[in-house]
């Protein structure tokens, strides 16, 4: 039975009921992780046999535990910066890719001034004929796992100009890069550069990309090979994520 | 905080609510009426102390961090709290023969669906578990219950009702799928 392709649905209801009693293990435990991963079915029978079996919670008896145990946690939650329920809503929807998810912390955070972005392609030099009326600019907070605010982007229509100021520094180790994208309302990531590890002031935006900037856009940034995504797309996992709205 | 009662399902959903938003004082007043229970649930999974502590500890900083699976819709706040901590205890437990099997791990899910622990759902009371419990064989339901409550592996339960390891395998297989069928009845 460790062969997903053979399972009945008996048998995968009960290797979902076998798994939450803890009773698998070998092969029989890696094809229920593995199916706990990748198949929302599955997992949903793993969560039916949690509600199924958890009144029997009710009959162990209560033992209040030693006093000390709350002032280690309280010390633990006091440290700055927690992940937000509100992105990690939000990191779910944005996440139109996939990747590991360990490299979520390497964005973390925690003071600097102004991380910037430069553009992976030659940006052009001069600045772009104004042919619009000028626009209020547009700013998205976005947020990392542990940072609902770790950066704030504010971007400059007429100038196609974009700021983003970080609360730290982030750079992404010797193997990766930060890469900046922004998901228009049709949901195709297009790519707004590579996040230096060294502060410059500012980004310039390609008319063609700036074109897809505008107010209700999602401003992301995903873990990358170093030098950023070869696909055009992003590879890695979303790490920090932002919608655009009215300053 | 004074003594508390048997934690209500109705006044711990705002609390899970503010300790979602980030109110340290709301995990406090969480962790005073929840505590005894997940304690009691670690302690005896687990049969040690510190290991217990450990888990507790892992417990309220998960939930501290994940409070915004929670679906007060969908399971009450002590059964999603106590599940939380009878998984972590089971995934402590068989740390030295297994890889873990925590299903709260969202962010590396391969696709959109929630987690495990984000669709919880009670739907059945004690009552009715236990009738339909009741259903199974002797050695079917004592075993169930050992392998939930007590953390017990197959081998001991083999051990325990002196069958091949294979039979207790089909018994509880059968066992749960008769459980379930009347469950659903």
């Amino acid at each position: 039975m460790t062969d997903a392709r053979n399972l009945t649905p008996d048998d995968r209801a009960s290797l979902a009921g076998e798994f939450v009693l803890g009773l698998l293990d070998g092969e029989e435990q890696e094809l229920a992780r593995s199916l706990l991963v990748t198949d929302g079915a599955f997992r949903l029978e793993v969560a039916r046999w949690s509600g199924r079996l958890s009144p029997l919670l009710d009959e162990v008896d209560e033992v209040r535990p030693p006093e000390p145990l709350w002032g280690r946690i309280s010390e633990r939650i006091s440290e700055p910066l927690r992940p937000s329920a509100e992105i990690h809503q939000l990191r779910r929807k944005v996440t139109v890719w996939r990747g590991v998810s360990g490299a979520a912390m390497a964005m973390a955070a925690s003071l600097a001034l102004f991380l910037v972005i430069q553009p992976r392609t030659v940006a052009p030099p001069a600045p772009a004929p104004v042919r619009e009326q000028p626009a209020a600019p547009l700013v998205a907070k976005i947020g990392t796992e542990d940072a609902p605010m770790a950066m704030v982007a504010t971007w400059d229509s007429a100038n196609r100009r974009l700021m983003v100021a970080a609360a730290a520094a982030t750079p992404a180790g010797p193997e990766h890069s930060h890469e900046l994208w922004v998901i228009p309302t049709d949901g195709t990531p297009r790519s707004l550069g590579i996040m230096p590890d060294q502060p410059t002031k500012r980004m310039a935006i390609g008319e063609p990309v700036a074109r897809q900037i505008h107010e209700g856009a999602t401003l992301a940034v995903s873990l990358e090979p170093r030098g950023g995504s070869t696909t055009g797309l992003p590879t890695g996992p979303v790490i920090a994520s932002g919608k655009l709205e009215s300053a | 905080m004074s003594a508390a009662p048997a934690p209500n399902a109705l006044e711990l959903v705002p609390i899970m609510q503010a300790v979602a938003a980030g109110d340290r004082k709301a995990l406090a007043d969480l962790y005073g009426r929840t505590s005894a229970k997940l304690y009691g649930i670690c302690i005896r999974l687990l049969g040690s102390e510190p290991e217990a502590e450990d888990v507790l500890q892992d417990v309220y900083l998960t939930v501290w961090n994940k409070a915004g699976s929670f679906d007060g819709n969908k399971a009450s706040p002590i059964t999603w709290l106590a599940v939380l901590a009878r998984n972590k205890a089971i995934d402590r437990l068989r740390r030295q023969t297994a890889p873990t099997t925590t299903f709260d791990d969202a962010p590396d899910l391969a696709d959109d669906a929630p987690s495990a622990l984000e669709v919880l759902q009670q739907d059945e009371d004690q009552k009715r578990l236990n009738g339909c419990l009741d259903e199974l064989d002797d050695q079917q339901r004592d075993s169930i219950r050992s392998a939930f409550l007590d953390g017990a592996t197959y081998p001991q339960l083999a051990e325990r009702e002196r069958v091949p390891l294979g039979t207790m395998k089909s018994w509880i297989r059968r066992g749960l799928l008769r459980l379930r069928g009347c469950l659903e009845r």
